[in-house]
């Protein structure tokens, strides 16, 4: 909750520097911000928490990015104080700790870490947290649901809250693959796939192709290349869905064509490590692109697709995304980089989803959450396949 | 400047959208002829188009962009070549009923524009064997005139990909079959590949041979009277190789 703390006037801030400014009052702490991070980040979303500079009392510039973060810890003196932060959290803890030792630990912080003189902190001390402690600290353990006495000391309380978080994380994640198994149900087999999933035309090249890819004798310099111009051709069909606007240029003969241009610039997204190997294709169809990654693995207990790394550029919000994975099984990972990219602000209609083979189930489910998305699929297969294209093409 | 035939527009844009969010564009000339065939008119197609048109366009840009195109049309020719049923195992153990290429292919280009396009027929077919023709017009005669050709020994066993990315009047293209012809390939094994295309001389071409195949990326809207293609795209060459 330390980042939490609001910026300083000259005044205040001139106080702060003669130890006279209390920081051990809730008045120091920006609640609205807290309250609006932490819903952003309980409904998934992405959120910027500021950076608190203690050497000059201001808020600086950056902020730390949270995104997607399987347990939320809010630390802080007053992190039980305000009610519409109590009502976003899902299990409330005081840590009491021997007056004594707490004296002793922030001397040693303070003096260390935050550049202050032992006059200073033992000022700060008498004149503003203990009186505190008292006034506003102490009366917020009526609002915790488990209380641990001697802090790190008491093992037995510190096992029992992980065991709580434990159990409510696995049936968390028993919940989302529910929903992901419910999603994508009760079709038709034969009802069509809606007019956004474009799947290439079924040419006798692209019969071949198909076949050379699908082949276990095929040796692998072969497989790169028929993969590198099967994912050029995806790619390429994936350019047409777009956004174009009209463009008039002048031949060199001096005749006016009316033709059209891109009116966005084009990003991509690489969901890894599949979808590396569409990065061939990419760089043929649009070698300028800023390609961002997301790393999605399933997890091996429970079968939940996790979120482990992502890196994705700035300009994204702005621009028209291609987002590259070969194989679609479940449908899962897809539904996750789809949502992560909605949570950085990129609008569903303008991402082209852009993938070789792709289970009916998973396109159904991508489409039913997604029907503004765009998806351009090379072959669809009847049934789920465990993902082998990767292993083909990088030989590992 | 002579009077501009018209050119058909139309918004362009994949089937789910409305036709008022499409954006306007002029497409390609419609051709009848059953042994042309021109590109779908995607906004994509369009746009590689307008670069390449584009008289500002730098040369890197121009080679990349004309590239692109070329492959398309380097893969919507090999549509056209015959496969066989071919059965195998897929990696993770299953049955896959799939077909082979059967045949083979040679490239033959048109020089000097037409080996421009080699490098997008080697993109889909790497070790491609390429047979190069020299036709210039006669500054006597003013007629086209065959200089040199250097074509595969096997070439009447083989599938013919005859490049020019322009065709205005036809004269070197409809050389260039006659000597394809002479040397035992038949008529129905040459796809002649082309990017863009005047309609007065694509329908005659089409016409004289009916059972060749033509692959194009867009019909222009006619010839000027210097029998350039407009509005075109200049002299593709001098574009590609030297300005």
């Amino acid at each position: 909750m330390d980042s939490f703390y609001k910026s300083l006037n000259p005044e205040q801030s001139a106080q702060a520097f003669r130890n006279e400014y209390d920081f051990d009052s809730p008045s120091s702490i920006d609640f609205d911000i807290l309250v609006e991070r932490l819903r952003d980040l309980k409904q998934g979303r992405k959120a910027e928490i500021p950076v608190y500079s203690f050497e000059k009392h201001q808020r600086v510039e950056k902020t730390t990015t949270i995104y997607s973060c399987h347990v939320l810890i809010l630390e802080g003196i007053f992190a039980l104080y305000d009610p519409r932060v109590l009502e976003l959290l899902d299990m409330k803890i005081f840590v009491d700790t021997d007056v004594d030792v707490c004296l002793a630990r922030r001397l040693a912080r303070d003096i260390k870490y935050r550049g202050r003189d032992i006059h200073g902190a033992i000022k700060q001390w008498s004149t503003f947290v203990k009186p505190n402690f008292e006034l506003y600290v102490e009366p917020q353990k009526k609002n915790a649901d488990i209380m641990v006495p001697r802090g790190i000391e008491n093992s037995i309380a510190i096992d029992m809250i992980v065991k709580h978080i434990q159990r409510a994380l696995l049936s968390k994640s028993d919940e989302h693959i529910k929903t992901l198994q419910a999603l994508g149900q009760g079709y038709d087999a034969d009802e069509p796939l809606p007019a956004n999933v474009k799947v290439l035309k079924d040419t006798p090249q692209l019969r071949a192709m198909h076949t050379i890819l699908h082949d276990e004798e095929t040796t692998r310099e072969d497989f790169v290349f028929y993969f590198d111009r099967l994912a050029t051709l995806l790619v390429e069909r994936g350019s047409d869905h777009l956004a174009f606007k009209p463009k008039e240029v002048v031949t060199p003969q001096g005749i006016t064509y009316a033709g059209l241009e891109l009116s966005k610039d084009v990003s991509a997204v690489v969901i890894l490590r599949s979808g590396g190997t569409l990065e061939v294709g990419l760089r043929r169809v649009v070698p300028d692109a800023r390609i961002g990654r997301l790393l999605i693995q399933s997890n091996a207990r429970t079968g939940e697709p996790e979120l482990h790394y992502l890196n994705l550029p700035s300009s994204l919000s702005k621009d028209s995304v291609l987002v590259l994975d070969p194989q679609v099984a479940t449908g899962a990972g897809a539904l996750m980089a789809v949502t992560v990219l909605k949570d950085h602000g990129v609008e569903e209609e303008r991402i082209v989803f852009v993938t070789y083979l792709a289970s009916l189930g998973g396109l159904r489910r991508l489409t039913k959450v997604f029907p503004k998305l765009k998806i351009i699929v090379g072959k669809i297969q009847e049934e789920f396949e465990r993902r082998w294209i990767d292993e083909r093409y990088f030989g590992s | 400047m002579s009077t501009v035939p018209e050119a058909p527009a139309a918004p362009i844009g994949p089937k789910y959208k409305e036709e008022e969010e499409k954006p306007q564009a002029t497409v390609s000339k419609p051709i009848k002829h059953s042994n042309v065939h021109i590109l779908p008119q995607t906004p994509q197609l369009i746009a590689l188009l307008t670069m390449i048109r584009d008289k500002s366009t730098v040369r890197g840009d121009f080679i990349f962009y004309s590239n692109r195109i070329i492959r398309l049309l380097v893969e919507e020719g090999l549509n056209h070549l015959p496969v066989i049923s071919s059965s195998v195992t897929t990696p993770i153990g299953h049955t896959y009923s799939g077909v082979q290429f059967e045949g083979k292919i040679c490239g033959v280009s048109i020089m000097r524009a037409g080996e421009a396009m080699e490098q997008g027929l080697r993109d889909c077919c790497r070790s491609v064997r390429i047979g190069k023709i020299l036709i210039q017009r006669d500054e006597e005669t003013s007629k086209p005139r065959l200089f040199y050709d250097k074509l595969p020994e096997d070439i009447a066993q083989r599938y013919c990909l005859l490049l020019d990315p322009m065709f205005a009047t036809g004269g070197s293209a409809t050389m260039a079959v006659e000597v394809l012809i002479s040397r035992g390939v038949p008529e129905e094994r040459i796809l002649f590949l082309n990017l863009i295309a005047s309609p007065e001389g694509i329908r005659s071409f089409a016409e004289r041979f009916p059972k060749l195949r033509i692959v194009t990326a867009f019909v222009d809207q006619g010839l000027d009277e210097k029998n350039y293609i407009i509005p075109g795209l200049g002299d593709f060459g001098d574009r590609f190789y030297c300005i």
